[in-house]
């Protein structure tokens, strides 16, 4: 396949006069992790929101597998394979932990049995075994975001685009969320993620993106955007 | 409780009734339990939307008087009350959808309030079609008894097709908790913007489901028809009568499979002793009471009936817990 999984082009997204979005590309290969960050308020969230569906662009065109999804129906787009996990967790609060994994599960199998199945796997995949029939709302922090991003992998994306899924997590947490990452990577699953905690990105990330006021000002290897003084000027200000 | 003792429950209920149907030649009772069941259907169907789906109706009397006018209709012109079944669910189906689709792209309370609105046009278009009888409504024609025309002469036979529905209810409830639709009315219901990220299309899975309850209300109004042998605007399109409905489900529970027969229990109760106790004509008092009761079972217990039972189950498990250290 010559054409890239996620194609962005001159995504902007405007809040009334605020350009939160102001012309972002962007391009995800097949396979591997791509890190979007940047300081506060750059646009990262409101990026992932567009590309899923949940927001819809002021204008520009994303391409997913060639197809066209810019203003598309967010469940349309989760249809196709590309699953959002959300910074703040929207967990179904009373469900127990296999119930909410079995809603993601069910996408891909209508059959109730084997969703469950599925969604049991996905669960001790992801060390949440032990807790599959307590109630979501009970969980701590970092098994909350587990939870979250089990109930995306259930439903079998190609694409997935994690929003900061380490914030608030311990260091040994941490560590754990790093191996899982690669094991997902590993079985194909492309991921983009959103996150702050550089030392946990530089090793894991083949692909840097920075986004800054709404524009990308580097894409590139992560051992040059540590040394990019553009990159440098956005987070510090400039000396 | 699991399935096994769903079903238990629901076969011991089916089989006491029936021998009530068969054995017990109280006119008074008979029709007692026939307008419990079809209030515990006609909460089951309000039970799916505003429970399960949590999109609350106060307009259920829409699909009662599409079920009901077309029973009526059939009969009228001698044609069979079978295929008025069909018929009447059928045109209710396809109003729900009508009525969902604006409504169901928007968040909120415009859904409650469309469906006072659409059932009150219902009303009004119901008292001034020359069609439909206008304000004096219809008076059905006596046809032989029996199945084919759904009439009887023994009012237990009527329990016994309403019983029909209701066991049918209860095992498409149970069928929908264990479904897809199920799983993913829950997630829509506890967070929509979570359930679309992972695929749930919200808007179709309620049209399913409202379609669903148009169909199933309908059905529970054409039976009532072919038992009053009159069907008028205010009898089955009323406000009052949507609000009955709407209280059978509160009070029974939400999105519970027995609360609706529950509440049915205590509506009839109520409708038929306390609003004779509450005098006269029983217009006006009797509903200021149930208003007063749906305030306190939202405020106090909004689980309703079978949230209190399940508290003292688990009271009663933990008082045993202690007593075996």
């Amino acid at each position: 396949m010559s054409a890239p999984l996620l194609e962005v082009r001159g995504l902007a997204k405007r809040f009334g006069s605020l350009r939160a979005l102001d012309g972002v590309d962007l391009t995800v290969p097949h396979g591997g992790l791509t890190a979007l960050i940047g300081p506060n308020g750059a646009g990262k969230t409101t990026a992932f929101g567009c590309i899923a569906g949940a927001q819809r662009p002021s204008g520009g065109s994303i391409r997913f597998e060639g197809i066209e999804i810019a203003g598309a129906a967010y469940h349309r787009v989760a249809r196709l394979g590309l699953v959002r996990t959300y910074q703040v967790v929207q967990p179904f609060a009373e469900m127990t932990v296999l119930d909410a994994v079995t809603v993601g599960a069910l996408l891909r199998r209508p059959r109730v049995a084997s969703a469950r199945d599925f969604a049991a796997t996905t669960i001790d995949a992801l060390g949440l075994g032990a807790k599959s029939a307590t109630i979501a709302r009970s969980l701590t922090i970092a098994d909350k975001k587990r939870l979250e991003l089990a109930r995306a992998l259930a439903t079998e994306p190609r694409l997935l685009l994690l929003d900061e899924v380490m914030a608030g997590l311990t260091p040994t947490e941490c560590a754990a969320a790093v191996e899982l990452l690669r094991t997902i990577v590993a079985r194909g699953i492309t991921i983009v993620m959103v996150e702050h905690v550089m030392e946990v990105l530089m090793p894991l990330a083949d692909h840097v993106v920075v986004l800054a006021t709404g524009r990308v000002i580097f894409d590139g290897s992560p051992s040059d955007a540590v040394n990019d003084p553009g990159v440098i000027e956005a987070y510090l200000g400039r000396p | 409780m699991t399935v096994r003792a769903h079903l238990i429950a629901l076969g011991i209920v089916a089989l006491t009734l029936t021998a009530l149907a068969l054995g017990y030649h109280n006119a008074f009772i008979l029709n007692l339990v026939f307008a419990g069941l079809i209030f515990a259907v006609l909460g089951q169907s309000w039970n799916w939307i505003s429970g399960y789906a949590g999109q609350i109706s106060f307009g259920h009397a829409l699909f009662f008087g599409c079920g009901a006018y077309a029973s009526a209709l059939f009969a009228a012109r001698h044609g069979s009350p079978w295929l008025a079944l069909p018929a009447g669910a059928a045109v209710a189906a396809i109003l729900a959808l009508l009525v969902g689709f604006p409504c169901f792209a928007l968040r909120g309370h415009y859904f409650s309030i469309a469906t006072i609105a659409v059932a009150a046009i219902a009303e009004i278009a119901a008292t001034n079609l020359a069609a439909l009888g206008k304000a004096n409504g219809f008076e059905m024609p006596i046809l032989a008894p029996g199945i084919a025309t759904l009439q009887f002469s023994d009012k237990g036979h009527y329990v016994l097709v309403a019983l029909a529905l209701f066991v049918f209810a209860q095992l498409a409830t149970l069928g929908l908790e264990r479904s897809r639709l199920g799983f993913y009315l829950r997630a829509i219901r506890l967070n929509q913007e979570a359930a679309a990220s992972v695929g749930v299309d919200a808007r179709a899975a309620k049209l399913t489901t409202y379609a669903a309850c148009g169909a199933l209300a309908a059905l529970a109004g054409s039976l009532y028809a072919q038992q009053a042998l009159y069907v008028g605007p205010e009898d089955t399109l009323g406000l009052p009568i949507s609000i009955a409905i709407a209280l059978v489900g509160v009070v029974g529970g939400l999105s519970t499979v027995w609360g609706p027969a529950l509440g049915a229990l205590v509506y009839v109760a109520l409708a038929r002793y306390g609003g004779a106790l509450l005098g006269g004509q029983g217009h006006g008092l009797d509903l200021l009471l149930y208003g007063g009761l749906i305030l306190v079972i939202v405020s106090w217990r909004p689980d309703g009936l079978a949230g209190i039972g399940r508290s003292i189950r688990r009271a009663l498990e933990r008082r045993e817990a202690r007593a075996a250290p």
